[in-house]
């Protein structure tokens, strides 16, 4: 008989999200569901009315994660709509500020897997945090190589976090000759780094792949060969970067596009009937407790040609380069393969950059109210922002963040894992769910008793 | 280094109405001209794992962070906090470093101040682009307190300050005093 068992809130991970899953009596899931539970609201109303410029900076604020693939997806959506060509230069910028951010994002992305992996040959789990050898060195390339990527992006664009340097019609300003030459050293001195970096990952997680069984807080659970796999297509829309164009992209056609609810694609109300203490980080939601994962989804459940789609670093790979490796295994190794590939591209972007040459529009119309649309492959996958732009104020926007194709996905690719490994399954998709606020919260005795996190 | 000694960042959402103090805060202290040793970053809600856990405590001797809170003043009042002053999980990623905190791992390396300015409204979860009055006039006297604490003169700072403290104690920077 199917027992339910929730997992809430799922860890290592951007955002706050929950697995609820129907398992039979072996524990292998029957049915799994992956749900938001933070939605972005109202991005959509908030921007109409506003200029263009301010928009993709809104944009940006929804995740605290991507805000560079936001930014840019966001201003290119609203160029596409004005129908504004930017210089060459400017678009070099903005592929290296592009590159820079999923440089960083793969290396916080194997700190936060690394732990369900162990040391190759060994029965250790893998913290990063330790100051032990071999972690230690693999720690400290991690860093080295975030502190990399972020001095890449703050150089080309602005600022580290959100990029002030992009404006409608290209950038604010180009960078110069000193400038170019420092972002060619850290990037050379990136590519070395991710080389070993990738062959460390790729290792660890071939290792993990090959056992029998794995420990999940002290349970021993049989390793599945098919860990992650699902029949949904991908979608992707670049190599590297994105586009705004059909001709360009003909793989991106937004008539082949339709969201539906989440109650006619996740389950129904229901009643927790398995319940495990010894589970990471304060066991599973207890027995009795009620889940509604159609009601408590926050995300509409997007379709390309009927069905939800995997978007992201395998499904670049499986479109650009023939890539054909599947389930968690095979996405976890295409993001370490990306990880080479963006160095490379990002060295030779530096290389075309002309620090001389113009980065703004010479004209950058007002708009007529055409529908524009720009994708962004930001790290976890395909961002489409679509808008309409007319008299220099934006009349329609909207979002389609990468996780949000990836939930339906992965709650298929669930199916047939052992329950104790959902999370596995969902951290090869390196989710980022957009985030709460938080703040610090003090009780009437002026005592500081407890941060709320507001939802 | 990405980060240099002494790193100064606003934390917050400004689509959350006064949630977006921090950055508000940072936007201001961009446009001053600080020493090469100084940093200001608008964290936004990345702080945690774009900032904090990217700070070498060899070469960052001290953070200041600039945020929102709750501690039943009146709103626009500004306090300091210490790390140890704050509730378990202030600053953690709940959901993303595994339950541990950044700047716990941090703080006996580095000196850290929270400069919290109580709010007034926070949206969420809809979204409101703008700070309360009451909030928005804490952003001058905020950037003055912080200009002090790295030991940068700018004109009437260390003046100001001066009135401030004959009316309340040096903490509390003139607001509600936290025991």
């Amino acid at each position: 008989m199917s027992k339910v068992v929730e997992i809430s809130p799922t860890t290592r991970h951007e955002g706050h999200s929950k697995l609820v899953l129907k398992v039979n009596d072996a524990g292998i899931i029957e049915t799994g569901n992956w749900c938001s539970i933070t939605p972005v609201r109202g991005v959509e109303k908030l921007a109409v009315g506003k200029t263009p410029e301010q928009v993709p900076k809104i944009a940006s604020r929804v995740c605290g994660i991507c805000p560079v693939a936001h930014n840019l997806a966001g201003t290119e959506a609203m160029e596409a709509s004005i129908k504004c060509e930017i210089p060459k230069d400017a678009k070099m910028l903005r592929h290296i500020v592009q590159l820079g951010n999923r440089c960083h994002s793969i290396a916080l992305h194997d700190i936060l897997i690394l732990p369900d992996f162990y040391i190759p040959g060994t029965e250790t789990k893998i913290n990063p945090f330790t100051a032990e050898e071999p972690v230690r060195t693999v720690a400290k390339r991690i860093q080295r190589l975030r502190e990399i990527s972020q001095t890449i992006c703050q150089i080309a664009g602005g600022e580290a976090i959100h990029p002030s340097n992009t404006r409608i019609g290209g950038m604010y300003r180009n960078c110069s000759e000193l400038a170019k030459t420092k972002m060619y050293d850290l990037a050379k001195e990136g590519l070395v780094l991710a080389h070993a970096q990738s062959e460390f990952m790729i290792a660890v997680i071939r290792n993990y792949h090959k056992r029998d069984f794995v420990d999940v807080g002290g349970m021993k659970v049989p390793m599945v060969k098919e860990l992650g796999y699902h029949n949904q297509g991908y979608l992707a829309t670049h190599a590297f970067y994105g586009s705004s164009s059909q001709e360009e992209c003909p793989s991106w056609d937004i008539n082949r596009f339709k969201e539906v609810r989440p109650w006619d694609w996740y389950m129904g109300e229901m009643e927790v009937s398995l319940e495990e203490p010894r589970y990471p980080i304060g066991g599973t939601t207890k027995i009795g407790t009620k889940v509604n994962p159609q009601m408590e989804a926050c995300t509409g459940i997007p379709m390309y040609d009927g069905q939800p789609v995997e978007v992201g670093p395998r499904a670049r790979l499986a479109v650009y380069k023939g890539y054909d490796e599947k389930g968690t295994q095979g996405q976890n190794i295409a993001r370490e393969m990306e990880y080479q590939d963006c160095f490379y591209e990002m060295i030779d972007c530096i290389d075309a950059l002309n620090p001389n040459g113009k980065v703004v529009a010479d004209y950058i119309p007002d708009g007529d109210g055409s529908l524009g649309w720009a994708s962004n492959e930001a790290p976890r996958g395909t961002d489409v922002h679509i808008a309409r732009v007319k008299d220099w104020k934006v009349q329609y926007f909207s979002m389609l963040v990468p996780t949000t194709w990836n939930f339906a996905t992965c709650s298929a690719a669930l199916k047939g894992a052992p329950w104790q490994l959902a999370e596995v399954i969902m951290r090869g998709y390196d989710p980022c769910v957009s985030c709460a606020t938080h703040m610090i919260v003090i009780d009437e005795d002026n005592r500081l008793v407890a941060q709320k996190l507001i939802e | 280094m990405l980060y240099p000694e002494i790193v100064i960042v606003g934390c917050g959402n400004p689509l959350f109405a006064d949630d977006g103090f921090g950055p508000a805060v940072a936007e201001e202290m961009m446009k001053l001209s600080l020493p090469d040793n100084v940093k200001v970053e608008d964290g936004g809600l990345g702080a945690p794992h774009f900032i904090f856990t990217l700070l070498d405590p060899e070469v960052t001797k001290r953070l200041i962070i600039i945020d929102i809170a709750d501690f039943g003043a009146e709103p626009g009042s500004i306090a300091k906090f210490r790390i140890e002053d704050l509730p378990p999980g202030s600053y953690r990623d709940a959901h993303s470093w595994d339950l541990t905190e950044p700047l716990e791992r941090i703080k006996d390396q580095i000196d850290i101040t929270v400069i919290g300015c109580q709010q007034k409204y926070v949206s969420d979860p809809e979204m409101e682009i703008g700070l309360s009055d009451e909030v928005s006039k804490a952003i001058p006297k905020t950037v003055r307190i912080v200009l002090d604490m790295i030991g940068v003169d700018y004109g009437t700072t260390r003046q100001c300050l001066q009135e401030e403290r004959q009316r309340g104690t040096p903490e509390t920077c003139g607001s509600t005093e936290i025991r």
